[in-house]
């Protein structure tokens, strides 16, 4: 008994030998990854609208929607990004697409970057610029058919458009409402 | 609840004379608010003759809403479940409380760290630098809610008195564990006489970052997976369990067995990377390597159910992201089959080879009395004969439904808390088969999501380093306050006790035996302290937590 004890520690050699070399020549060798692996993602220009569904979500501010003159720009910064993608699970179109990419080491960090932009509609009211790209419009038109009506105007418009149809049903000539 | 109403009627009982007022909330417990002159007493009585262990403590910047600020003292019957907490509230200009320390020593932290991120004054008790950097300017609290989370005073430079006596430095990396930590330790010759912790390095604000505008209830269990690079996955569920035991949100069945699985898998890789870490300090590479040999079948299990071999983010407040299939329980039940033939001789060998056995055996001893005062979690305090664990004594997500053992050993030495984990390890795979057979089916997320504001929420996992506990405020749209406790916080204080009077050569090996998580107990700014330069969270500063961001 007490020899067996003793000499128990050399059961190592049988364990050694029957498992053998487990470890992967990484960069020759394919990388072990499942097919449930989160890799970076990756943004459909055709298919984005730049609503900033996505920006809203992103835990890390990897993904950020800012608005400059007349564009609405998306930006992703991989460096930020922890891949989670929430961002995929939220956007209302499927723009996003989870990849299994994930060896993204760089000398810049501008490869890091990518960056989408929207031109931003016009009203056709005032002809000044709204705050929705045409896909967007096109999105809220597809799934609320009545919006077409007043979905092309600002804000300003709309209201404008508003007050003189009700004072228009209410029988009122439209020049006093005008000034 | 039985027990609850019968330990709501002893704590009536007991405080009824000092207390202001005494009512159960089902989200936290039983909830005993006293006046700070009533604080001694109260908490002597609770943790002394209600005996209840302290768990946490909570300081809270109230003056935006009742112009005080308050104290949540968090103390837990293991028996029955559930929690007392004695809440105080002190004055909004000069705020002071009466220690409790010497009452409840496990609360020595907790003041020191009040008073550094909220300006608490404790009375009767040295207050000191604790948490914030040794340049943090006098008089700035950060967890006041007048200081923004992007305020970055600039530093005080100071001078250091240097060390006095023969000392000897460890640190600022652990030998073994890659973490910044730094410990002092007294000694003799060759044996250590005391030691003195000198921690949070790496304290990153993520309790403030999280009351910030930037967040919202479902961006924080990412946020909270980053506490720890090991455990990351039990803090996100602690906070989502705090947040719908807060708002009473029902969450599905089906997504409670995930995350009790997924839990079990964090626990199987955590204890299989400690084993090879021990056995690795103890000059035994060949446990190491066959250790974390077997640890990657679990690595890669992880990422097949959750998609990420660690930070795995599938959390959210009210359910879980990704479901589990056939294919991914066919995995698993491979996994688990293959992982119980090798571990099983793995665990063989590794308590049979003399050099492991013959150093963990009699070193770093925990008595049971001593844990008992301090209220160590986990391992360490199963080590040392008590028998408390989480999954048990307060049960979340679907631990309800499984029977599992809680492996207990009473010697209190390294070897115990060896192969009080070597036994967790087989449990756990037992939880796992057990969860997968009655596996429930039905939706992964809770259909509505809605958050009050001003309520209270306890929210507690048993980690693999022990019990995990947090506890929030709810606020509009974001936390008004969390407040995370992780295990290591509880367990370094004992190591006072495991170090004293040992050789040196132990060291090592005791400091790693509570399994220290050091970015889990540290969490503000940035500052590098030789320069007094502040710094952004940048990679090499900021270990993923348990160091082990080189090593995932």
């Amino acid at each position: 008994m007490g020899l067996k004890k003793l000499f128990k520690p050399f059961k190592l050699i049988s364990v050694a030998r029957h498992s053998g070399v487990v470890t992967v020549l990484y960069p020759y060798q394919k990388p072990l990854i499942t097919a449930e692996f989160r890799g970076k993602i990756s943004i459909d220009a055709s298919k984005c609208m730049g609503c900033g569904a996505c920006a809203n979500t992103c835990p890390p501010n990897a993904l950020i929607l800012s608005r400059r003159d007349n564009t609405i720009i998306l930006n992703y910064f991989i460096g930020r990004c922890i891949f989670c993608g929430r961002c995929a699970e939220v956007c209302p179109v499927g723009a996003i697409t989870v990849t299994h990419e994930f060896e993204l080491a760089s000398m810049s960090t501008r490869d890091l970057n990518e960056s989408l932009v929207h031109q931003v509609e016009k009203c056709s009211g005032c002809g000044g610029g709204l705050g929705a790209t045409r896909r967007m419009l096109q999105y809220v038109i597809l799934h609320s058919p009545t919006a077409e009506n007043y979905v092309h105007l600002c804000p300003n418009c709309r209201k404008k458009r508003f007050i003189n149809a009700l004072v228009m049903k209410m029988g009122a000539r439209t020049e006093n409402v005008e000034s | 609840m039985m027990s609850a109403d019968k330990l709501v009627k002893i704590v009536t009982e007991k405080l009824s004379g000092l207390a202001d007022e005494i009512r159960y909330v089902e989200s936290a417990g039983i909830i005993v608010r006293v006046k700070p002159v009533n604080l001694r007493e109260a908490a002597h009585i609770v943790h002394d003759d209600i005996d209840a262990y302290f768990r946490t403590m909570m300081a809270v910047d109230e003056r935006p809403l009742n112009n005080t600020f308050a104290a949540y003292y968090v103390f837990g019957r293991d028996q029955e479940g559930v929690n007392i907490i004695i809440e105080t509230h002190a004055d909004p200009l000069t705020p002071v409380l009466p220690t409790i320390a010497d009452i409840v020593p496990a609360a020595d932290w907790y003041e020191l760290e009040a008073w550094d991120l909220l300006g608490i004054r404790f009375k009767d008790r040295k207050l000191h630098r604790f948490v914030l950097p040794d340049d943090w300017p006098e008089g700035l609290y950060p967890l006041r809610k007048d200081v923004e989370y992007t305020a970055r005073p600039s530093p005080r430079i100071t001078y250091k008195p240097p060390l006095q006596g023969p000392r000897l430095p460890v640190g600022p990396y652990h030998p073994a564990l890659h973490e910044p930590e730094y410990f002092e330790l007294f000694v003799e010759g060759e044996r250590v006489v005391d030691v003195e912790y000198n921690g949070f390095h790496v304290h990153r604000g993520i309790e403030k970052l999280a009351e910030s505008l930037r967040f919202t209830y479902q961006k924080v269990p990412f946020l909270a997976e980053r506490i720890c690079g090991i455990c990351g996955f039990v803090h996100s569920v602690a906070y989502t369990l705090s947040v719908e035991n807060a708002a009473k949100i029902e969450v599905p069945e089906r997504a409670q067995y995930i995350r009790s699985i997924v839990l079990e898998v964090e626990r199987l890789h955590s204890h299989l990377l400690w084993l090879g870490v021990a056995c690795h300090l103890l000059g035994y590479d060949a446990g190491f390597m066959h250790s974390w040999r077997i640890r990657e079948k679990v690595m890669v299990l992880a990422e097949l159910l959750t998609g990420s071999r660690k930070t795995y983010g599938i959390n959210l407040v009210g359910g879980v992201r990704k479901d589990i299939n056939t294919y991914k329980i066919t995995a698993i039940n491979n996994t688990l089959a293959w992982l119980r033939s090798e571990f099983t001789k793995l665990a063989d060998l590794v308590t049979s080879v003399p050099q492991i056995v013959r150093r963990a055996r009699g070193t770093g001893i925990l008595p049971r009395d001593e844990a008992r005062k301090l209220s160590v979690v986990g391992p360490v305090a199963r080590a040392s004969g008590l028998d408390r664990d989480v999954r048990r004594d307060y049960p979340y997500c679907a631990y309800k439904d499984v029977s599992f053992k809680v492996p207990v050993y009473t010697e209190g030495d390294n070897l115990a808390r060896v192969l009080v984990r070597v036994d967790e390890i087989f449990e756990a795979m037992n939880i796992i088969e057990q969860l997968l057979d009655q596996l429930p089916g039905g939706p992964i997320m809770a259909e509505e999501i809605e958050v009050p504001e001003g309520l209270i929420g306890v929210g507690n996992v048993e980690a693999p380093r022990g019990e995990d506990i947090h506890v929030i405020i709810t606020g509009r749209g974001r936390p008004y306050r969390w407040r995370v406790r992780a295990p290591t916080y509880q367990n370094i204080p004992a190591l006072r006790i495991m170090l004293h009077d040992a050789p040196l050569a132990d060291a090592p090996l005791t400091i790693a035996s509570i399994d220290p998580c050091f970015s889990c107990t540290d969490r503000i700014v940035v500052i590098d302290l030789k320069t007094g330069r502040r710094e952004k969270l940048k990679a090499p500063s900021i270990p993923g937590g348990c160091g082990c961001k080189i090593w995932v």
